[in-house]
């Protein structure tokens, strides 16, 4: 509640204060220094199965009516204070398809992100943007490039033709190792491979055949990412009336322990459940929300944190174009201690660095007052979900495999 | 004036109220203009459904050659659970109109309703309708009358009861074939309540036959099964209008409003005579209707301690408020440990079940849910004492008990004769004895069996359906209680028995049934993080087994683009949906489950 006071804020969906946001009144105030920013790009080629992104393919073509409102928004945060005295390590630039945007627009969005925000000298920065192999090209790679984006995390997804057909991903096998290329020629050399596992019609042998076909092209960081069906999106409905089969969970579990050993002894370690990199590469924007720190938000359905401070842009694209507020948010909630110390946890045993065990002490004295969490973590480490190393409690990979089972009695 | 009492009977859908609509027209009880389809169905449910659940009496008057003749006759529902609505109706009447469908033919419920009919001593005028229609074949449904009734096949009077055709030939029919009623055999009142409503402002509304003597506005009365007395303050006919009357002679028809405010002070077959001037016997009443089909309902929203208590209020409310229209269905309070308060109510059988079910939805306005239904048992106890049962849970001490009794019903089967083989093999599976078996026409057949009950209300209706692609039909009645190789089949889970998931079964297919439940059961429970046993035990002998493997895998793929209060949130409801399961030992066990075991279908 001091909190709250401080930044005087209203709670959590109230509407705002006088003419200005809440995301406004905590720029104006806050304390918070972010680290990162994240930047939504909402069109697709073609909408993927599977996904509940807020992405769709724009048939009105209002790419550079969103570049023109973008940098608004950027240049609003500046206006703010919003990044006073912060110098920002990361940019990630998501979607949808950020590399879908036509080249001189792509180039122009790029360079009002360096313009408007506090990006801290290239050698300590990490900036991403998210691509579709089947979108980058040679010029777009040197667009990129030239930007100053430095890391590519591409959808592969899968090697497989079967697969990609069931998720309906409409990009061609060859197009992932192409791509590649083109960033690496243009000098982006810390690359991602986005994969899935647990697709229907998938066996542990196809999955294995993913897996290797990503090693060879030699990516410095790997995502696995299982299966899921998202409500309301047309994978869950074929589902629901039994045109496909979702894969055993048994066989999903060894699909991830499979990617466990396979790429341990390919030299990656894992830092969060679904993501591994090979030493140094772990993605330090990934690492800003799993260690709860503070990164700022735009483009629609962009979700932020100020310390403490949650919050959202309005999550679709014309509303947010026509938007009298330069930052307009649907959302935002400020948790109690409480609250906050589950979403904590949360976020943080997730990371094979795990939690801190002193800083865990000093928050269940304080934040567990029916002994509710303090009895699933210990009733966790008694049955093998979770281990102390040194002065760190994290999850076994056992643990790891059944994170919800502990992590729904913490939150 | 001449009076005919009659009832008008017949298998479902098979016409009787549309007759009975062209009967008000052609009597001119109702102009053209006000005739609208199925007149007497006065209940919502009624009209929505098409069918008939309550019986109606109605008073027309008709001339035969310069005669006058007053007509009263009920339109009774076609359906099986509500027999016992057609013998009352029978009880008042001297004649019945059996109606046939012209394009079905003699069905299930014509067969069981005519026997009915000649049980009561009743004269049968056999109706062939819907001869409108291309598919009608009037002559060779008048044979399979003749064959299966014994009516004679030139008695048949051929008719529409949507064009009116045959009309007047039925009326005159009625007539001068019904007989007169029989004379008074005391000047004391005698009438017979057949039935009664209940009103919300007048309060019950009783249906009554005079057998003997007569009854004026204002008479004091006196129900001689309860001893209990009223004054008459309103007598009246449907015509269909209400239309009060003074006085109600010798054979007439009518009803009575009389103070009474509750439908359980009055007893249907109860005969009502003068408080002044008493009659020494009563009239022969009936037997009451038997719940034999048993359900509980439970609010079905109610998360939480407080929102379910408060549904289980107004539960209580619409049930109450039903029986005060539906004294026929029975009710009393029940805790499950799974599904918190509701009640357990009894049924005449499935459809009243249905029925009751759809009232309270939509009449009383609260969602329910409802568990599997079960029959009741009589249980024999070594000390001499028999307990009526009607929940495994109720079962007592094994070694108590002598013998366990279970409904027996006589089942009439009318369908085509290529699925016989497919409806013997059902009937055998489920414990059915044969009895006979009735050539009805080229093609059909009808069959004879003896069947218990609890096999009929698991899943037999609609296999029968499918077995015959719709054709066939069913009826049956209880015989009696027999008693049988039952016993209760606990389910246990991870060792500790459930007790709202325990049944009754027969040995012989306990083990078939328990094996289906298991498996529905493992799909409703979640995965634990260790191996969950699931068993079906007789005793302590176990009969069937399934196993829940541990989870392996539960776990969020990803972090939505740092939507990081999203994920919160899907965990918050993984963990409030495991606050509203049912633990028992370490497992929990959601609501759908207990639900999905007690489901009927297999
Ligand atoms: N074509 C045609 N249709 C008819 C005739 N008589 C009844 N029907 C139709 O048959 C259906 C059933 O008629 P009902 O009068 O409701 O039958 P019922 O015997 O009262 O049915 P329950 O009360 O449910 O047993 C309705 O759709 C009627 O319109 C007829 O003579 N010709
Ligand atoms: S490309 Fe990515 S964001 Fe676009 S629809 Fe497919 S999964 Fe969704
Ligand atoms: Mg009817």
């Amino acid at each position: 509640m001091a909190d709250l006071e401080r930044y005087s804020l209203p709670l959590a969906g109230e509407s705002s204060i006088g003419s200005r946001t809440p995301l406004a009144e905590v720029a104006a105030g806050s304390t918070a220094r972010p680290e990162g920013a994240y930047i939504h790009v909402p069109f697709c080629r073609h909408k993927c199965h599977y996904c509940d992104f807020y992405s769709f393919v724009d048939t009105q073509d209002r790419q550079e009516a969103f570049v023109a409102r973008l940098e608004d928004e950027l240049e609003h945060a500046t206006d703010l204070g919003a990044t006073v005295g912060s110098r920002l390590v990361t940019v990630f630039i998501g979607g949808g398809t950020p590399t879908l945007l036509r080249p001189p627009l792509l180039a122009r969005m790029l360079a009002a992100v360096r313009r408007c925000l506090p990006l801290a000298p290239d050698a300590d920065l990490e900036w991403t943007v998210e691509a579709n192999p089947e979108t980058v090209d040679a010029e777009i790679a040197a667009v990129l490039a030239a930007g100053g984006v430095n890391r590519v995390s591409l959808g592969a997804q899968s090697f497989d033709p079967q697969s990609l057909r069931a998720l309906e991903r409409d990009h061609r096998i060859e197009s992932v190792a192409a791509a590649l290329g083109h960033l690496r020629e243009a000098g982006i050399t810390n690359l991602n491979l986005d994969l899935i596992f647990g697709i229907p019609g998938s066996t542990l042998e196809s999955w294995r055949g993913d897996l290797e076909a990503a090693l060879a092209l030699e990516p410095e960081h790997l995502s696995a990412y299982g299966l899921t069906y998202e409500p309301n999106t047309p994978l869950a409905t074929k589902e629901a009336r039994g045109e496909i089969e979702a894969v055993e969970e048994d066989l999903e579990a060894s699909m991830y322990e499979d990617a466990c050993n396979r790429l341990a002894a390919a030299g990656f370690e894992r830092y969060e459940i679904s993501n591994w990199a090979r030493p140094g590469r772990a993605c330090l924007h990934n690492l800003l929300y799993w260690r709860n720190r503070s990164w700022l938000a735009f483009g629609p359905s962009a979700s932020g944190h100020l310390d403490g401070l949650r919050f959202k842009v309005v999550p679709r694209l014309g509303e947010w174009l026509d938007s009298k507020d330069p930052w307009p948010l649907s959302e935002w909630e400020r948790l109690d201690e409480h609250g906050a110390f589950g979403e904590e946890l949360m976020l943080g045993l997730r990371l094979t660095e795990g939690v801190d065990t002193a800083w865990l002490e000093d928050r269940l004295a304080r934040c567990d007052a029916g002994g509710e969490r303090r009895r699933a973590l210990e009733s966790a480490l008694a049955d093998g979900r979770l281990e102390q190393i040194g002065t760190r409690l994290r999850l076994t990979q056992r643990g790891t495999l059944l994170a919800n089972t502990l992590l729904a009695d913490l939150v | 004036m001449k009076i005919r009492n009659f009832s008008i009977i017949a298998h479902i859908d098979h016409g009787k109220s549309t007759l009975a609509d062209r009967l008000l027209q052609a009597t001119k009880a109702v102009s053209d203009r006000e005739a609208r389809e199925q007149l007497l169905d006065s209940m919502d449910l009624e009209r929505e459904r098409g069918i008939t659940i309550k019986a109606s009496a109605v008073t027309v008057n008709h001339e035969v050659d310069g005669e006058r003749f007053q007509l009263n006759f009920i339109d009774t529902p076609g359906h099986v659970d509500f027999n016992y609505e057609v013998s009352r109706a029978l009880s008042a009447c001297e004649g019945a109109i059996l109606v046939v469908d012209s394009t079905q033919g003699v069905q299930a419920q014509t067969v069981a309703n005519a026997y009915l009919a000649i049980a009561n001593d009743v004269e049968l005028i056999p109706v062939v309708n819907k001869i409108d229609l291309p598919a009608a074949d009037p002559d060779k449904v008048a044979m399979e009358i003749e064959q299966v009734l014994g009516l004679p096949a030139e008695d048949c009077i051929y008719v529409s009861a949507k064009t009116g055709r045959g009309i007047p030939e039925l009326l005159e029919a009625i007539c001068t074939r019904l007989p007169d009623p029989r004379p008074a055999r005391t000047e004391h009142l005698r009438a017979l309540i057949f039935d009664s409503i209940y009103d919300d402002y007048r309060g019950v509304i009783v249906y009554f036959r005079v057998f003997d003597g007569s009854i004026k506005t204002g008479d004091r009365i006196r129900m001689m099964g309860t001893g209990r007395t009223y004054p008459a303050n309103e007598l009246g006919r449907y015509t269909p209008r209400q239309q009060k009357v003074n006085q109600l002679g010798l054979a007439e028809v009518g009803y009575m409003v009389a103070g009474i405010k509750n439908l359980g002070d009055v007893r249907v077959g109860d005969t009502i005579t003068l408080e002044s001037n008493p009659a020494r016997e009563p009239l022969p009443g009936y037997e009451e209707p038997r719940q034999m089909v048993f359900c509980d309902f439970y609010p079905s929203t109610g998360d939480g301690e407080g929102g379910r208590r408060a549904d289980f209020e107004s539960l209580r409310e619409a049930v109450e408020k039903l029986h005060l229209n539906d004294a026929s269905f029975t009710y009393q309070t029940q805790h499950s440990e799974a599904l918190g308060f509701g009640f357990r109510c009894g049924f005449l059988g499935l459809l009243h079940m249905d029925i009751v079910q759809e009232r309270l939805e939509r009449e009383g306005g609260v969602e329910v849910v409802q568990t599997a239904p079960t029959v009741s048992y009589l249980v024999d106890l070594h000390e001499g004492a028999t307990v009526e049962i009607h929940n495994p849970s109720e079962l007592p001490d094994p070694s108590t008990i002598l013998a366990i009794r279970e409904p027996i019903v006589k089942l009439e089967i009318i369908c085509p004769t290529d699925s016989i083989g497919d409806l013997m093999s059902l009937c055998d599976a489920r414990r059915g004895i044969f009895r006979g078996q009735k050539f009805v026409s080229d093609g059909r057949q009808m069959l004879e069996y003896e069947l218990p009950l609890a096999e009929i209300i698991y899943d037999f209706y609609d296999k029968l359906k499918s077995m015959t692609r719709g054709y066939g039909t069913m009826d049956y009645e209880i015989v009696e209680y027999r008693a049988a190789d039952l016993a209760k089949v606990s389910i246990l889970v991870n060792g500790n028995p459930v007790e709202a998931l325990s049944l009754i079964a027969h040995r012989s297919n306990a083990e078939l049934r328990s094996r289906a439940i298991l498996a529905r059961l493992k799909k409703q429970i979640d995965r634990h993080q260790f191996e969950i046993p699931l068993q079906a035990a007789i005793g302590t002998r176990v009969i069937a087994r399934e196993t829940i493997k541990a989870v392996r895998k539960n776990v969020t793929a990803k972090c939505y683009g740092g939507d990081v209060s999203r994920k919160r949130k899907l965990l918050e409801k993984q963990k409030e949906g495991k606050k509203r399961m049912k633990m028992v030992g370490s497992v929990n066990i959601p609501q759908e489950a207990f639900l999905a075991v007690l489901e009927q279908s297999e």
